[in-house]
């Protein structure tokens, strides 16, 4: 089969899918036929204040997936920094020179090899409007990429990443309120008493000498913060404190 | 309001035109950087720019300025993907009376106005433009990148042969299908039942 008769016959089935289960077959499949050895359609929401559906699609290792979830690396995980830079693919090797990794952010990079992948070529799927989300077509060590399948790869991010969304709006719509919602991302005793000065309108100076540390470990604190709630301002990250009960109005306002 | 803008009614456009490819040249020269003809260093103009085009512009109540517009080229005629990019097709390019190439979609780069609704506006035109006039399928050449949001606006896209490089881009040509549930969920998308393509003003040669 050519590889345009792959697509074609992946678009079909795509837009025939009614639940993830189908659709992380069809990709399952497709992703090995293309010669990859697995897959992850992610979007990045921020999963206590958004209204869009979270789509965690992969077919990694148990042990992998665990290491994740144990390590709650999904918050860290540079490469969601690194889709938001980029409009166009690039491989896991490309993400320090697209972010500078923190020390948290070097962890995740670091945990594929360990669990016994390579690398990994990632699709950003950008939708205005909606978050980032991306597509990873991951190699096993010892694998090289089938480089020849990377225009397919990128065709079948978008239909199925489309896929996903149209499952996800039925799903919203069959349970007729927001779905359940995943943990909310947990911030240290630290991280919450900068949230909570800055709050109060206190510059990182001032934050600095009430709590007796230094600016820069105020300014990395806000920073690691901001990055577990994916978010670009301290406003936005104060609200999203707030809205997870983290932080309460009396807090800030007394 | 959109408007069909064609080589019998266009004399009655000016302004808006040369407002279209004003930002034509800000957008796709300027912003862009796509390597394609400039005319007296204010407005991208091509061959296909010909008395077949056909335009659906999207302006201001006044009708004197461009927000939004596409070009329509008849897949019979010279068009940017039977005549520039027939490799981007695995098998024959679409052609016929009832496919039609969309090239040059194009926002005003002016933010004093609700793009968003624009945009919509102009989409929902497109598809009232289809079916009123038999066109079953549009072709169009899009930068990869930019299918996810092509799909999420509703367009039903299948891909014609694979995406190649092309300079520093990836792109690919689709076929959209146009049906009346096309229609229906658009105007689902835009809460209205109205019809936005203004046919008052349109003019054809018999």
């Amino acid at each position: 089969m050519s590889s345009f008769d792959e697509i074609q016959q992946f678009v079909q089935a795509a837009n025939r899918v009614t639940e993830f289960e189908e659709l992380k077959n069809l990709l399952g499949s497709t992703v090995r036929s293309l010669g990859f050895d697995h897959y992850a359609l992610f979007n990045h929401i921020r999963p206590s204040t958004s209204k869009e559906y979270p789509v965690r699609l992969h077919d990694y290792p148990d042990a992998f997936g665990e290491l994740f979830r144990e390590k709650g690396y999904l918050h860290d995980d540079p490469v969601l920094v690194a889709c938001q830079k980029s409009a166009v693919p690039f491989t896991w090797e490309d993400v320090p020179q697209l972010v500078s990794l923190t020390p948290k952010q070097k962890e995740v990079f670091d945990a594929p090899k360990l669990a016994g992948i390579s690398s990994s070529f990632i699709v950003p799927i950008h939708i205005p409007g909606e978050s980032t989300a991306s597509c990873t077509f991951a190699m096993r060590l010892g694998r090289d990429f089938p480089k020849t399948s990377f225009p397919a790869a990128q065709y079948v991010s978008c239909f199925a990443f489309e896929a996903a969304r149209r499952v996800s709006q039925r799903m919203v719509t069959k349970k007729g309120r927001v779905f359940q919602r995943a943990v909310s991302p947990k911030l240290t005793r630290r991280q919450l008493d900068c949230v909570v000065l800055a709050g109060r309108g206190k510059s990182d100076r001032d934050i600095a000498q009430i709590l007796g540390i230094s600016n820069q470990t105020v300014h990395q604190h806000m920073e690691d913060a901001k990055r577990k709630y994916d978010v670009a301002t301290r406003i936005q990250l104060i609200v999203c404190a707030l809205f997870d009960n983290h932080v309460a109005f009396a807090d800030l306002v007394n | 309001m959109v408007d069909v803008v064609t080589a019998n009614n266009r004399r009655n456009f000016r302004p808006v035109l040369d407002g279209m490819h004003r930002d034509r040249k800000q957008v796709f020269v300027d912003q862009l950087k796509w390597d394609i003809p400039v005319v007296d260093g204010q407005f991208e103009k091509d061959q296909f720019d010909n008395d077949d085009a056909i335009y659906l512009v999207a302006t201001d109540p006044q009708r004197t300025r461009h927000l939004a517009s596409v070009r329509l080229l008849p897949s019979t005629g010279p068009h940017l993907l039977g005549d520039v990019f027939p490799y981007l097709c695995e098998g024959e390019v679409p052609r016929g009376d009832d496919v039609w190439e969309i090239t040059r979609l194009c926002s005003s780069p002016a933010r004093d106005f609700d793009v968003k609704l624009v945009r919509r506006r102009l989409a929902t035109a497109m598809v009232e433009f289809a079916l009123l006039y038999g066109i079953q399928r549009y072709t169009c050449i899009t930068h990869v990148p930019y299918l996810s949001y092509l799909l999420a606006v509703g367009w039903e896209c299948e891909p014609l042969g694979m995406p190649q490089t092309v300079g520093d881009s990836l792109i690919g040509a689709l076929s959209i299908s146009i049906t009346p549930a096309t229609l229906q969920l658009f105007r689902q998308k835009m809460k209205s039942r109205v019809p936005v393509l203004q046919l008052d003003h349109i003019a054809h040669a018999a």
